[in-house]
């Protein structure tokens, strides 16, 4: 990766103040961005310039955030990361915001600072991860010993179809496992990875979040058939995995 | 107790209205089926005794005249072809007795003596009571006496299968009304039932509109008035959506032009505002959702590995929020809303409390029974139902100041009762609140 770069936002939103608003916000704590006002501002400004990420508002007369994401998917820059903006603190919205393809999301009224935390998170994670390993954004259900993990819902499924809930920590850090399987990763590249939006983890965390996703996986710590722990390397996820459904 | 409360229907009527009205038919019924049987029972006595006098009467003076025409010596071969089943004729002067002691012997007497004439000097004595008897004297033309003994026969009894038909009608009235009083009850019953169901969103069944054309109209304005709440509500409930969603935009763009100002006290204030307005634009917005918790489809999900997802939530962002025990197993519920109601109630207990004991049990009954309970200062107990209200804060508290907009526990209230169960607050022994989320 290239250390001068500057990474390139753009921002998609009807509301002038608001489009404005964090354009400012963004060029002032040293990132590039631009502003679209609609949907065909924006093709036309990804035409001219390379972005790093699109801020995209959901609620936009014509074709709105959604339309706009799926549209975004399925074109040449199906791999430009996406956060959408949702004026609806709606687990719905959430829901059909990630299967359109939105790498993540901002809950209006949001404050710049959240919204800023999150386009790098993005960011970060999208350059960690290889396109063609990051299995969980893309498939909706991936199969491993007796689970499943449904991947927009962010739950667990065992051979009954029961749910079994898993928390935001523990769902990333099985999230990280399935992207990366039968790599070892370690505590710092997991720490790194499994980053939430909310809560910053502390080094020790991690050893407590793996033992809390073996419980849950029903992982013996003996046997450690779904991660393994390599001696002061980190830890592998080595029960192979298969997949499920569309790749978007 | 006063006289009044004594004189009450409710202190002597059994409870359920189908008893009273079968109470009240039955008693009507015997009431009147004992006047019928009553009647019946005088009028056969009326005209049997009737006939027996007019019969006594003409018969006895007929024997009489035979009796006196006859050589005395041929009258006792006469005596038994003139008795008869209630009297019978004596040669002689009969036993002594006392004056007549019945109305009716005293008529009969008074009878056959205006039938037969003065000549024959009748006189009537009763001879015993019980069995009644008395006799009439008479003395013949030739100065023998004859003496007549009368031994009244009661009313006929009534024939055998009477009293059979009388309880087999009464049986066959007590079953119709049976029928009757079920057919008016149950109506009342389908709409209570259809009261206790309506929910506000009206996405309950519709109460059925068929049957007798009473029944019908009421089971008509009773849809009707389910959906004018219903569609009252909504249109409340959307105005407070509409505003609370409308203002997003705006509070958006005052956060972005604060946070473009320099840094200084007067920024953190508005900066503060902000916040607390964005909090209730948010709370806003779910309350006005939770009315409709109840579209979530129901998953099959493992309550246990629910409740500690939702508290390592808490604790991964340093909350001292924590499990003590659960119940195991898949249990059908509505995860989204269930998920809202007890963050909602943590929140609660984090804030007033400190922090959060999170526990699960079965009831006896089976139902699922999810407790959040603080070591904070509690509710007074006179105010635990208000709490649930939207907007209500209990008096002297921190609301305001720790940015609450006093809709959490409405939420919560509300959403709980949209996914069928119910939420109790209480406070606990040695101090705290204690919330529990019961689902069947």
């Amino acid at each position: 990766m290239n250390t001068d770069h500057i990474d390139n936002i753009l921002v998609v939103d009807d509301d002038r103040d608001i489009r404005m608003g964090v354009v400012d916000y963004l060029r002032k704590n040293g990132l590039r961005a631009s502003a679209a006002v609609d949907g065909r501002d924006m093709f036309a400004q990804l035409e001219t310039s390379a972005f790093d990420l699109v801020v995209l508002d959901i609620m936009m007369p014509g074709d709105d955030g959604l339309v706009l994401c799926r549209t975004l998917r399925a074109g040449k820059h199906h791999a430009l990361p996406i956060l959408l903006l949702t004026a609806r603190d709606d687990e719905t919205d959430r829901i059909i915001g990630l299967e359109m393809g939105a790498d993540d999301y901002v809950v209006k009224p949001f404050s710049p600072r959240e919204l800023l935390a999150r386009i790098k998170a993005v960011i970060r994670r999208t350059r960690m991860l290889p396109p063609n390993l990051r299995i969980t954004e893309t498939i909706d259900t991936v199969s491993f010993g007796r689970w499943r993990l449904d991947t927009t819902a962010r739950h667990l499924l065992d051979e009954s179809g029961t749910i079994v809930p898993l928390s935001g920590a523990e769902f990333r850090l099985l999230r990280v496992f399935l992207d990366h399987p039968q790599r070892v990763l370690s505590r710092d590249q997991l720490l790194n990875l499994t980053q939430g939006r909310d809560a910053e983890l502390f080094d020790r965390s991690i050893d407590l979040l793996v033992s809390r996703l073996r419980t849950r996986l029903e992982d013996n710590a003996k046997d450690q058939s779904y991660i393994k722990t390599v001696r002061s390397e980190g830890y592998v996820f080595s029960m192979p995995i298969s997949v499920h459904g569309d790749a978007a | 107790m006063s006289r009044s409360a004594f004189l009450t229907p409710e202190r002597w009527l059994p409870r359920s209205m189908a008893s009273r009205v079968y109470l009240i038919i039955l008693v009507g019924l015997m009431l009147a089926q004992g006047l019928s049987f009553a009647l019946m029972f005088y009028e056969r006595y009326d005209s049997a005794t009737t006939t027996m006098l007019n019969t006594v009467e003409h018969e006895v003076g007929t024997s009489v005249a035979v009796l006196d025409r006859l050589p005395a010596a041929e009258r006792a071969d006469w005596l038994g072809r003139l008795q008869r089943d209630n009297y019978r004729f004596l040669l002689g002067q009969g036993q002594p007795g006392t004056p007549l002691a019945t109305e009716r012997s005293r008529e009969v007497a008074r009878r056959i003596e205006a039938e037969v004439g003065p000549d024959y000097h009748v006189q009537a004595e009763t001879i015993s009571m019980a069995p009644e008897r008395y006799q009439v004297h008479f003395t013949l033309h030739d100065g023998s006496s004859l003496t007549l003994e009368v031994a009244p026969r009661g009313v006929p009894p009534v024939a055998q299968w009477l009293p059979i038909v009388l309880a087999l009608q009464l049986v066959l009235l007590l079953a119709c009304t049976w029928l009757a009083v079920r057919l008016v009850v149950r109506p009342l019953a389908q709409l209570a039932r259809a009261s206790e169901a309506m929910t506000p969103t009206a996405d309950g069944p519709r109460m059925s509109e068929a049957g007798p054309v009473e029944v019908a109209q009421a089971a008509v304005a009773f849809n009707l008035m389910r959906e004018r709440i219903a569609r009252h509500l909504k249109e409340r409930l959307h105005i407070l959506a509409s505003i609370s969603h409308d203002l997003q935009t705006p509070i958006t763009r005052m956060r972005l032009r604060a946070e473009s100002l320099d840094e200084g006290e007067e920024r953190e204030k508005i900066l503060r505002d902000l916040h607390e307005m964005e909090h209730l634009v948010r709370e806003g917005v779910a309350y006005a959702r939770s009315a409709h918790g109840g579209a979530e489809t129901p998953v099959r999900m493992d309550v246990k590995a629910f409740l500690e997802s939702l508290v390592f939530d808490y604790q991964d962002v340093g909350k001292a929020v924590t499990l003590a025990e659960s119940v195991g197993g898949a249990t059908l519920v509505r995860a989204q809303a269930l998920r809202r109601v007890l963050g909602n109630l943590i929140d609660n207990a984090v804030k007033y409390g400190g922090s959060a004991e999170v526990s699960s049990r079965r009831s006896e009954e089976g139902a699922l029974c999810i407790a959040v309970c603080d070591r904070g200062p509690g509710i007074p107990e006179d105010q635990l139902d208000q709490v649930l209200q939207p907007f209500y804060r209990v008096e002297g508290s921190r609301n305001r100041d720790t940015g609450g907009a006093g809709l959490g526990l409405a939420i919560a209230t509300q959403l709980t009762r949209a996914i069928g169960g119910s939420l109790q607050l209480s406070n606990r022994q040695g101090g705290g609140l204690a919330a529990i989320v019961t689902l069947p």
